[in-house]
């Protein structure tokens, strides 16, 4: 027996309740009401892609420990070199900032901020009359991850909060220890260079951006949170501001990558004529939008 | 000539140089010599995840390094890379680590540290390549020395080795723990990282968990590599070894100082160079009798993994240096078994006995050369050394159920085990795997410790044990979720070191309580003498100045340690008066920190190093050989 299921079981629903909430405030309850019927055909439709995902996580699921001892053994060693580069920006900025309120806001953040950025868009572009958007947030997403797996394991670092613990408190784990378990079961010690927090909720934050004519109100929220999660990975000591620099590298190309492989010609939103096919979703989307409008206004 | 070029400048000038046949011969002369740089020294040690105190220790030193103008960085990784690349491959410069025995032990410890007949060997015996006629001659003499004249020659020991500093002994920690007393009490008795403190320890019966469900002590460690690698000798995947020690029996334990019989029913002087033991019936794991040839095996084994196959010896990377003081082991009868050794005071001796008994019918076939998918890599390698020995068949008192890498790992009582048996026996219980019967007739077994007494007996407090049916590890990220757990009741105790970070929650939590028993198991500062400038036992010294040691307890320990300048400091009737940590000036009497309060006097450092024969650059920047 041990905490992980109570964690689990508290961050699912917080999740849950928060995509809910936002789910009405942002997306409106009509188009939300539409991601019922549009999640199967959308899925149907990125087949190839969400397989590709699936895989990716599998193997970083299944196949990390082989992959960490591959990193043991061959993997660079750039902890010395990282901490020559930037020196103590991270103690600095803990050392300046910390309070027991900013502890509290940023290892929230960290935890149920990230997860729910990451499920929201998932509901959000569903909820949109065709799949372009969602497909690319799934190609997105797997290009972050795969990635980041492959630089994971060519090199072996550990974070601020292992390497100068006289400088740096391990603030989220001193917080609640118990999401040490919880991140534990997703990642090891050694993986902290890129930043996948940074480098997802920044990606999330683009597509933000690349869609605020659909959600209007998402963009300033998606915006706030994943700069949020983008200091508290450095506010809690667990990684350096190397890490969140090549992680925002890292989303901006993946973002690149994922519009340029997914209808290159296509915009950002739903408005072009190719997804006129079916009539019915894009006259409910013209009557839901300057509801949602309303609903956030 | 008086304007200085760069080495660069002078090797581009080589061509126009070499134009005229007068100037090639100089530009030759100059160029060709090999330049100076700054001293780059690499510290490496584990990330404050795995052990909140090492990090500490070196960040420390490396400050105060490059304060003086010494290119210092800390490097981290796990604790099997630190050994692996310490202890087996000596690849490093400096690296802070932490002894394994946590129990007092025997002077005789430093003949395995620092004895120069170990410098080639991989393994514990001399990571630091350390080579001293005098260090090696008094290692000698506290052997064959006989009781009287013994504390001398090791007064004498520790001089020598604590003035050339092949390591510096930091501190000695207070094991420290967080554990629950609602369910198994007993937790002072011994550190619960050692294997005699889980064996100690007593069940608290509540008549609770009488429904069948075994009675099981969980502890929770930062140390996964018990998940991973079982095998006792593989130097690079143990740390003190407490869970091995539970599953392989040793002829004889430490307990309190001396030497008590364990597998062993007692053993009798035949000579001074013979020792003639009787064992108790015992069987392994796997069901097998033990016997003497086991013993023997054990005993050529340790000396040459091999077993001759390989053209020269393949010693085992730990029990090396206790190992060599037997000589060859004779099997007489399937009980009875004699070790020679050299003339050899028998305290000495005695620690010969304490190495893992190993079964033949296992370890034989693994005296191979090792193989990867069929190919032979390296001839000084033996399948023996490089197994992970998953399902390990010992003869201990719990043996192994399962495991998940990273995750925990369950053992399970011996019932067979002669603890269990006698302790029965004696407590005159008929139902003997009624374990919570154990712990309720606590009382009915003060008047005899054991029948079957020999030379010695089983410390009372063992009979019986262990007080659980399974023993279940769970492994955890970090000191601060290991107290978490205890404190949230999924484990029972924590069972590795804790830092500053978590030693104020545990007294936060009203369930939990702080254990703390003293810990033998040094944290030092190693040196690989093999290389330049560390190979001079005077700069050694003063980078040994260099460590505020008073200053490392209290911020990196949170005071839960003492400052020490002898590895044998918690042996405390071998240290000689000279050699005791300076309580007046908080200082130590070797090598005393060059400064105060933790911040270095930089000129008196600089000074020093001048004098031993060490330069600065104009940027005050200490000079070393090109490597």
């Amino acid at each position: 027996m041990n905490p992980l299921l109570p964690v689990v079981t508290n961050v699912l629903f917080w999740v849950a309740a928060m995509c809910l909430v936002a789910g009405v405030a942002i997306i409106g309850p009509r188009r939300l009401y539409g991601v019922g019927g549009n999640l199967v055909p959308y899925l149907r439709e990125s087949r190839r892609e969400v397989a590709v995902l699936l895989a990716v996580l599998v193997v970083s699921g299944v196949g990390r420990p082989a992959l960490q001892s591959v990193s043991e053994v061959f993997g660079l060693r750039l902890t010395g070199a990282i901490l020559a580069l930037e020196g103590d920006f991270v103690a600095w900025l803990q050392g300046t900032f910390q309070s027991p309120r900013l502890t509290l806001y940023f290892s929230s953040v960290y935890v149920f901020g990230y997860a729910f950025l990451l499920v929201f868009p998932f509901i959000a572009y569903a909820a949109l009359p065709n799949s372009t958007t969602l497909k690319r947030l799934i190609v997105a997403y797997t290009l972050n991850y795969a990635i980041g797996l492959v630089l994971y394991t060519v090199v072996l670092a550990y974070g601020p909060r292992n390497v100068m613990p006289d400088a740096v408190t391990s603030l989220l784990y001193t917080f609640n220890p118990n999401f040490q378990t919880l991140t534990g079961e997703v990642n090891v010690e050694t993986n902290v260079f890129p930043s996948l927090h940074t480098s997802l909720s920044v990606t999330v934050a683009t597509f933000a951006a690349l869609t605020r004519e659909e959600y209007p109100a998402w963009t300033p929220i998606a915006w706030w949170i994943a700069g949020s999660v983008v200091v508290s990975t450095m506010y809690l000591g667990i990684h350096w501001l190397t890490d969140v620099v090549f992680g925002t590298a890292l989303a901006l190309g993946c973002v690149y990558a994922a519009y340029w492989y997914v209808d290159p010609n296509e915009g950002g939103g739903v408005d072009d004529s190719e997804s006129d096919d079916s009539e019915s979703d894009d006259s409910e989307s013209d009557d839901s939008e300057p509801e949602s409008g309303e609903t956030n206004a | 000539m008086t304007r200085r070029i760069s080495r660069r400048g002078a090797l581009a000038g080589i061509g126009l140089a070499v134009g005229s046949a007068g100037c090639a011969g100089r530009a030759r002369n100059i160029a060709g010599r090999e330049g100076s740089s700054q001293l780059v020294l690499k510290i490496r040690t584990t990330p404050a995840d795995e052990d909140p105190n090492g990090i500490r220790i070196a960040r420390s030193l490396a400050e105060n390094l490059a304060a003086v103008g010494i290119d210092a960085r800390v490097e981290t990784m796990n604790g099997t890379d630190l050994h692996r690349t310490v202890l087996l491959n000596h690849d490093f410069d400096v690296y802070v680590g932490q002894y394994t025995e946590v129990l007092p032990f025997d002077p005789d410890v430093l003949y395995g540290l620092t004895h120069s007949r170990f410098t080639a060997e991989a393994g514990w015996q001399n990571p630091f390549g350390f080579t001293d006629l005098d260090v090696d001659d008094l290692l000698e003499k506290q052997r064959a020395a006989g009781g009287p004249d013994r504390p001398e020659v090791v007064s004498e020991l520790q001089r020598s080795v604590c003035e050339k500093q092949p390591f510096t002994v930091v501190a000695f920690p207070d094991a420290l723990a967080a554990a629950r007393t609602d369910r198994f009490v007993g937790w002072e008795m011994g550190p619960p990282i050692s294997a005699s403190g889980l064996l100690g320890m007593d069940y608290v019966d509540e008549g609770t968990e009488d429904d069948g469900e075994p009675v099981t002590l969980r502890l929770a460690t930062t140390d996964g590599r018990i998940s991973v690698n079982r095998n006792p000798i593989a130097a690079e995947y143990r740390r003190y070894g407490t869970f091995m020690s539970m599953l392989y029996d040793r002829l004889a334990i430490a307990d309190d100082g001396t030497s008590v019989p364990w597998l062993a029913r007692g053993w009798e002087w035949l000579g001074p160079e013979t020792l003639e033991l009787e064992l108790r019936e015992s069987t392994w794991h796997d069901g097998e009798p033990l016997t003497a040839a086991d013993v023997a095996f054990t005993y050529a084994f340790l000396r040459d993994t091999s077993m001759g196959n390989a053209e020269s010896p393949v010693p085992a990377p730990q029990f090396r240096g206790r190992g060599s003081i037997v000589k060859s082991a004779l099997p007489v009868d399937d009980s009875t078994v004699r070790l020679v050794v050299d003339e050899t005071d028998e305290t000495v001796a005695e620690r010969a006995l304490q190495v893992p008994i190993l079964p033949k019918h296992v370890w034989s076939e693994r005296a191979e050369p090792a193989t990867v998918g069929g190919f032979e890599f390296d001839i000084e390698t033996t399948e023996a050394l490089v197994t992970a020995n998953e399902n390990p068949v010992g003869s201990g008192p719990v043996r192994f159920v399962e495991s998940t890498p990273g995750e925990r790992v369950v053992f399970e009582r011996n019932p067979d085990h002669f603890l269990v048996r006698d302790g029965s026996a004696d407590a005159g219980s008929v139902d003997d795997d009624e374990s919570t019967e154990d712990a309720g007739s606590d009382g009915n077994r003060t008047d005899s410790a054991t029948e079957d007494g020999g030379g010695g007996s089983v410390p009372e407090r063992f009979l019986g044990k262990p007080a659980f049916d399974r023993l279940e590890v769970a492994i955890v990220g970090s000191d601060v979720e290991a107290v978490q757990w205890v404190a949230d009741g999924y484990a029972d105790g924590t069972a590795s070191n804790l830092g500053p970070d978590s030693v104020p929650r545990i007294g936060r939590e009203s369930d939990t309580r702080l254990v703390s028993t003293r810990s033998a198991a040094f944290y030092y500062v190693g040196y690989n003498a093999r290389r330049a400038p560390l190979s001079n036992p005077r700069f050694r010294g003063i980078v040994a100045s260099l460590l505020d040691k008073a200053t490392v307890v209290d911020d990196a320990f949170a005071g839960y340690a003492r400052p020490a300048s002898t590895p044998l400091a918690a042996s405390t009737e071998w240290v000689p008066d000279d050699l005791e940590w300076d309580a007046d000036r908080d200082a130590d009497p070797v090598h005393p920190f060059r400064g105060e309060d933790g911040s270095v006097d930089v000129a008196e450092a600089r000074e020093a190093f001048r004098e031993i024969g060490y330069r600065f650059d104009e940027s005050d920047r200490l000079l070393a050989r090109d490597q």
